[in-house]
């Protein structure tokens, strides 16, 4: 069965713009181009755009992803562009962090059971339950024994959370080096955009500088190219003269010998 | 002797994390120009890049391999970038600042290549990235999945989810509306030139 095209079969055009069509149908539209001054220009039209498209091209930025066991991470010489495994995304929490996460969870929990803890002559007495009454020991969930020589080991606790906070403030400006993974992991999620916005700013910074140098380094280099090439030739044109000099010279003086050596008439 | 996606995908799915390393070694590149294409911007290309290969790490063990791993990364890539574009509620921005493109085309540049070849390259890939953002996300994909991905139309409509029809339409569309672009630019019979 023959092919046959139409003009208005954009589809088939652009199969056979881009090569990817069945040969009879191609044949097809070659024939037809042939004849047909419209379908010559679209298509010529055409492709002039897709080798424009060719000069769109995308920046070369320095990639370097890897995957990086959570393990055998060591965050100090992590790269910048770092693709962080997720699998277990706790063991990235550092232990202090853990910890006073650790006391919190405690100290909720212990706020929601409505923990009591008294003194008493059998040592410190440890007491939960939502509705126990001051007299009521006995009915406590869980009670506790400890040397009265240790009873002031909730004071101990206090200044222990209160110093732990201390520190999370003062750390919470995160290491950039950790950033990406801390991305990962969902910390503290303001501070990392924050962060992440700030290197991202700093890192296009950075671009724009070294592409600003990249471009005067290249605009210097082809002023300097051309520079040489127009001193390369002044210098050959000077050896050209100091050559065609010589060489007239030498023509004189074989001339003169040619001259004094010939027999005398 | 060079392993393939393949043999690399399933070294990686018995636990081989330098495997995926290859992989992801062999893809950032495609992966990166077709966020930038598709989104236009450097920093965020390189966001979506890194996404892209987490989110095919995390979904390794799913994948079955019915697709392609490149197609299955640029579906992955494709989705991130949707997001992105959901997320900032706007049309791309083609990032073009004054000396970045000139500099990275500069070190791209042959040896041959002259400042006024660079210069006039650099206008075109401009005009030709402002054209490109005037498109519908749809037709501008298409484009940038068949010029510079190479993929076949039935892979792209695999990738669109539409039939092999609609791509061929959007791409005539989006190289039909480049060019009243460009000519409107006054780049003509290509395109030889800006027209005097």
């Amino acid at each position: 069965m023959t092919e046959t095209f139409r003009c208005d079969d954009k589809d088939t055009l652009i199969a056979f713009l881009y090569h990817e069509i069945d040969p009879p149908l191609r044949d097809a539209v070659e024939a037809h181009v042939r004849t047909c001054a419209a379908c010559t220009d679209e298509l010529a039209a055409l492709s002039g755009v897709r080798l424009g498209l060719a000069a769109w091209a995308p920046p070369q930025p320095e990639l370097g992803f890897t995957m990086v066991s959570t393990r055998a991470a060591d965050a100090a010489a992590r790269p910048a562009a770092t693709v962080v495994s997720a699998a277990n995304g706790w063991t990235q929490v550092p232990i202090w962090a853990q910890a006073v996460a650790a006391v919190l969870v405690l100290a909720v929990a212990a706020g929601v059971a409505n923990v009591q803890v008294r003194s008493g002559p059998d040592g410190v007495v440890l007491t939960t339950g939502w509705m126990s009454a001051p007299g009521v020991t006995h009915a406590a969930t869980a009670v506790a024994a400890v040397a009265p020589g240790t009873e002031n080991w909730k004071p101990a606790l206090a200044a222990l959370e209160s110093q732990l906070r201390d520190e999370i403030r003062a750390a919470r400006p995160a290491p950039a080096a950790s950033m990406r993974a801390a991305t990962v992991t969902g910390g503290d999620e303001g501070t990392i955009t924050r962060v992440q916005v700030l290197l991202d700013e700093s890192e296009g910074r950075q671009r724009r500088e070294l592409a600003l140098r990249l471009t005067q380094l290249n605009r210097d280099m082809d002023i300097q190219r051309r520079a040489d090439l127009v001193r390369i030739e002044q210098g050959f044109g000077q050896i050209e003269g100091r050559t065609g000099a010589e060489i007239a010279r030498q023509r004189q003086l074989v001339n003169y010998l040619m001259r004094v050596s010939a027999p005398q008439q | 002797m060079v392993a393939t996606d393949e043999e690399l995908v399933a070294r990686s799915m018995a636990g081989d994390s330098e495997s995926f390393n290859q992989l992801v070694l062999r893809w950032e590149r495609p992966i990166y120009a077709l966020a930038y294409r598709v989104i236009g911007r450097d920093e965020d290309a390189r966001d979506v890049c890194q996404d892209t290969f987490l989110r095919a790490f995390r979904a390794l063990p799913g994948f079955k391999g019915q697709a392609k791993f490149s197609s299955w990364l640029y579906r992955i890539a494709l989705n991130l970038c949707r997001d992105w574009i959901r997320r900032k509620k706007r049309t791309p921005l083609v990032d073009l600042p004054e000396g970045t493109d000139l500099g990275d085309m500069a070190a791209d540049q042959g040896p041959a290549e002259s400042i006024e070849d660079l210069v006039a390259r650099r206008e075109m890939s401009g005009l030709v990235a402002e054209g490109m953002q005037r498109l519908p996300e749809e037709q501008r994909t298409a484009i940038i999945l068949k010029e510079f991905h190479g993929l076949t139309f039935q892979e792209i409509a695999e990738l669109q989810g539409c039939p092999l029809s609609t791509v061929k339409t959007r791409l005539y569309q989006g190289l039909g509306v480049l060019r009243r672009h460009l000519e409107s630019q006054g780049m003509t019979g290509l395109y030889g030139g800006r027209a005097s």
